[in-house]
């Protein structure tokens, strides 16, 4: 109750002395966090934005002011989100949100972002609903953004793209299989994936959805199996990949797979599972690879002071605080208004690639002449190294089959 | 008489106790805390008029809780209806629920009923995510309308639907209604034996529980703006046992207390981060183990004996 | 065909274990125990640890998490649900609050990720063209062993007859000289155990995470209800059915139907058969 009600009545004070700016000028610019805070996600968000925020610290701040971070948990339930935004800009008053990582709580969130005016960078979670508010309502919604993830329909278009070139053209196979797990954004997905893959000459043999809480594969190994199909893609985030690639080795599953497996983007996610995973084919949204100037630094410097590999939160939130900054900079105030009209311009080389936001204030996606974020492939080897298979021109090494299927 | 009147003047003292609250301390985050937990306090009400009276455990209030909810998002995203048509409706889907599982699981007792209404929850749930095209899925509904614009109106609005409940079955349970569900806790046999329609009287207190606790779905929903599988979760039930249990069960004013205090003390816990849910599952233990009756309950009786003074 | 018949035999011989020790501490004590659960959990968690931090060999790391976690379920009867026997409700609510209690600690001390149990086998058996992981296959043959040594344990010692006699009447058999509290710590520790056994042998394959907990409880308890509260043979039946009713949905139907099928199957039973299949007590 304490620190509660001191914040309160600090609140309160604060109120009462608006009229002198100076007090207000060297107030730190507040960041809130609302994060899965027991999630790999959630604290790869945390550690991230202490990161970012530590550096322009040391470099003077932003407008003379220092940045702090206050972090209010969301768990993976949208009521225990809402109350986190609540507590975030009523109690905290912070000046920008960034975090999230379930679709589904980002979705429940958003009216009350909009009804607290909040700039909101999101960088966790995928689904198109949350950023397509935005053209809908722009004057209630024109406070989120995403600084990434690349949003699930654009997944499917670069997943479409990698079945034409990659599964069909280089390896010769078009027999396929759907796997994905019953969630809004899979569901987004599936549809736009299949359509695309049809029309690129695959076959897609069979479509398999299955609850996240599901923790046995086999029978769906077996449908698989049995539709003939010759490569598995796969569309996890909340489901048990490890699981699942325990069980495909364990039954040396003769169908290799590959696709979007959120936790297979963990650093020691083939480690922790006995090294099972060789073979797997895994979406990563940056890899200690050149992508730009900042890929390598980055991961080096989360590395050391985590000892951890950073997973795809940890590159939105970094970027997300230097975005903000620079619009905060640029607005020359902290003003939400003038502070999204410098947001729509921002023009960032992040981590995975430059970051630039549509009109619906979602990150453009890579292309052939644009350098923006996009999925890179990479396989897992040998002692639990990485290697990245796919697209083409960032190939570090050639795609190898498991053992136990011949090829 | 005296025990009677001093209930009053507490009730009021309660009532304009948290409707200064949000004034005296102000901001969103706390009539956002504050509103939440009143509607909670609606659900433990309600599961304490069917369940603490007869002592019939329902693990599967989140049921009723559900499908008021989910009412009021239909109703109001892809009908358009006003919201205000959301409260009636609710309460109309979920008595409908009340009789489908109730009829056939009421004569069950103990852990049985237990089980069959956590049954009932946990397939309602599922049907959600299996029908997601109809249902929304994992996200559920999203772009519900407010019920009320202002926060504070909300609030009061809440406050004054929880009140409203809380005296009526208040009422009743003091009634010749609340006395025979509570012979029925004691021994059915016998209520049976002395010419009592046992099974009318149970299943009418469910649909009555049932009814309220859609209401407060709905509220929840238009508060909310969202509605989402999880509150179909076996958690929603537990939660709301734990508030009762805290509360002091069979007492139906208890409830409300429990509920808010256990809400307003998860909140609090929030300086915690990572500890949050520990130090409150150990709380819990602590309470389970040294308040077995409950913390507001007895400590109102107790209280009331104080102020009576020596007779 | 076959797959199902082989799968389905691992999913009930792993319910059966957990749904055993479930009915077997309602039997004796009444005692509706949500930590059951947790006990899976811990020996899952247990055999880990031992493993990857103190690079024990497995076997006697899997020893040492079953033997810690008895005694844990021990200190649980012993010290949290005693006290709170003389209503039902207290005791789910106690038990309840030790499994968060304990998930909540799991979260702390090992995260949010999925842990890896080592297993025992590593190699694929083919079995008339199926092929399963040779772990599958000894969680199977080890659950029926124990299972059975219970069964000959409960059957055929003085102290197996002694929880016999408690369970079917507490007081009569204190008038005989039996010590109910302490069959009740035996009967604990045994349930424990068993629960910790499954969580060491389906660890490898399955889910290990801190909320692992929750889905073996709501199993056991709709396999117990099938079964008849307290009757360890309609428990392995009720264990058979439903493991193999899950297989066949998930194999005919659909994946995302096969959580639905043991929930639907307690509810139908309560409301056709309340007590069960063996169930002696009635329940309305």
């Amino acid at each position: 109750m304490n620190k509660f009600s001191i914040l309160l009545s600090a609140a309160c004070v604060a109120a009462g002395l608006t009229a002198t700016s100076a007090v207000a000028q060297t107030k730190p610019i507040l960041i809130g966090v609302p994060t899965s805070m027991q999630l790999q996600v959630g604290r790869d968000t945390q550690d991230a934005i202490k990161m970012a925020i530590d550096d322009l610290n040391a470099k003077g701040g932003v407008l003379g002011r220092k940045l702090e971070m206050v972090v209010a948990d969301e768990t993976e339930n949208p009521e225990t989100g809402i109350s986190a935004i609540k507590k975030l800009t009523g109690d905290d008053k912070v000046d920008v949100l960034i975090g999230g990582y379930t679709s589904g709580v980002t979705l429940a969130q958003e009216p009350h972002i909009s009804a607290a005016k909040t700039i909101y960078l999101g960088v966790g979670a995928a689904s198109p609903s949350i950023t397509a508010k935005v053209k809908q309502d722009y004057d209630n919604y024109k406070y989120i953004f995403r600084v990434g993830p690349l949003n699930s329909a654009i997944q499917a278009g670069q997943l479409t793209d990698f079945i034409a070139h990659f599964v069909k053209g280089e390896l010769g196979i078009s027999k396929i299989a759907i796997v994905g797990e019953n969630a809004k954004w899979v569901q987004d997905l599936v549809p736009l994936l299949k359509k695309g893959a049809t029309a690129a000459g695959a076959d897609i043999r069979d479509t398999e959805m299955f609850d996240a809480q599901t923790s046995d594969f086999s029978p769906l190994f077996a449908k698989v199996k049995e539709s003939g199909a010759q490569y598995m893609l796969v569309i996890l985030s909340h489901a048990s990949s490890d699981v699942f690639a325990k069980q495909w080795y364990d039954a040396r599953f003769p169908v290799p797979y590959g696709g979007i497996d959120v936790k297979s983007m963990d650093g020691d996610f083939c480690k922790r599972i006995g090294g099972k995973s060789i073979g797997e084919l895994a979406v990563n949204f940056a890899t200690r690879a050149p992508l730009t100037p900042k890929t390598i630094p980055f991961w080096d410097e989360f590395v050391k002071r985590t000892s951890r590999q950073p997973v795809y939160t940890a590159f939105g939130a970094n970027d997300a605080v230097y975005i903000y900054a620079q619009a905060v900079e640029r607005a020359k105030t902290t003003n939400a208004d003038a502070v999204i009209k410098e947001l729509e311009k921002t023009n960032y080389v992040g981590i995975p690639g430059t970051i630039q936001f549509d009109a619906t204030h979602d990150v453009k996606p890579g292309t052939a002449t644009y350098r923006g974020p996009a999925l890179i492939f990479a396989q897992w080897r040998e002692n639990c190294d990485r290697e990245v298979i796919y697209p083409k021109t960032m190939r570090t090494a050639e795609f190898i089959y498991p053992p136990w299927i011949k090829k | 008489m005296f025990g009677k009147r001093i209930d009053f003047v507490g009730a009021v003292v309660f009532v304009a106790f948290m409707a200064a609250l949000p004034l005296i301390f102000g901001g969103n985050y706390l009539i956002g805390v504050l509103t939440v937990s009143v509607i909670y306090g609606i659900w433990a009400v309600s599961w304490d008029f069917m369940s603490g009276l007869t002592g019939r455990e329902n693990f599967g209030h989140s049921l009723f809780i559900g499908v008021g909810a989910y009412t009021a998002g239909f109703l109001n995203t892809k009908f358009g209806l006003n919201g205000w048509w959301s409260l009636p409706a609710s309460m109309i889907v979920a008595t409908v629920f009340a009789l489908i599982i109730g009829v056939p699981t009421l004569r069950l007792r103990g852990p049985y009923f237990a089980l069959a209404m956590l049954s009932g929850a946990v397939i309602m749930q599922r049907l959600m995510l299996i029908f997601w095209e109809q249902t929304g899925g994992e996200e559920g509904i999203n772009g519900i309308e407010p019920l009320i614009r202002s926060q504070l109106g909300f609030y009061y609005f809440a406050l004054a639907t929880l009140v409203a409940t809380t005296a009526l079955l208040l009422a009743l349970a003091r009634s010749h209604w609340g006395l025979i569900l509570r012979a029925i806790r004691g021994d059915e046999a016998t209520c049976q034996a002395a010419g009592i329609n046992v099974t009318y009287y149970k299943i009418a207190s469910l649909v009555i529980s049932a009814a309220f606790a859609g209401a407060g779905g709905a509220l929840y929903a238009h508060y909310q703006l969202q509605v989402s599988p999880q509150l179909f979760a076996i958690v929603t039930s537990i939660t709301i046992i734990t508030m009762v249990y805290v509360g002091g069960m069979a007492s139906i004013y208890g409830p409300v207390g429990g509920a808010i205090l256990l809400l307003l003390l998860t909140e609090l816990l929030r300086d915690f981060g990572e500890w949050r849910l520990m130090v409150y599952s150990c709380t819990l233990i602590l309470i389970l183990f040294f308040l077995p009756n409950g913390l507001i309950a007895p400590t109102w009786r107790r209280m009331k004996t104080l102020l009576a003074g020596p007779k | 065909m076959l797959e199902i018949l082989i799968h389905g035999a691992v999913s009930s011989a792993i319910y059966a274990m957990l749904a055993v020790g479930f009915t077997l501490i309602f039997g004796v004590a009444r005692v509706l125990n949500l930590a059951h659960g947790s006990f899976y959990a811990l020996g899952a968690y247990g055999a880990y640890y031992f493993t990857s931090h103190f690079h024990m060999p497995l076997l006697p790391a899997a020893l040492l998490a079953i033997g810690l976690v008895a005694l844990f379920g021990v200190f649980v009867e012993k010290v949290l649900v005693r006290p709170m026997r003389r209503s039902q409700l207290a005791v789910l609510m106690i038990t309840l609050a030790v499994a968060l209690v304990v998930e909540q600690a799991l979260f702390l001390t090992f995260g949010s990720e999925y842990r890896n149990v080592p297993e025992f086998v590593s190699r694929k058996f083919t079995i008339g063209g199926v092929d399963v992981g040779g772990q599958r296959l000894l969680a199977l043959a080890v659950s029926v062993i124990l299972i059975g040594l219970l069964w000959i344990f409960i059957q055929r010692t003085r102290l197996g007859s002694a929880i016999l006699a408690v369970s079917q009447d507490p007081e009569a058999a204190s008038y005989m000289g039996i010590p109910s509290d302490r069959i009740f710590s035996i009967v604990m520790a045994l349930s424990a155990a068993l629960a910790a056994a499954a969580g060491v042998l389906a660890g490898p394959f399955l889910t290990v995470q801190p909320t692992m907990w929750l889905l073996p409880i709501v199993k056991a308890f709709a396999i117990v209800i099938v079964g008849g509260l307290g009757s360890i043979p309609g428990s392995i039946l009720a264990a058979l059915m439903l493991g193999y009713a899950e297989t066949i949905v998930g194999y005919t139907i659909s994946t995302s139907w096969t959580e639905i099928v043991s929930v639907a199957a307690t509810l139908l039973m309560l409301v056709f058969r309340p007590a069960g299949m063996f169930g002696k007590r009635a329940a309305f």
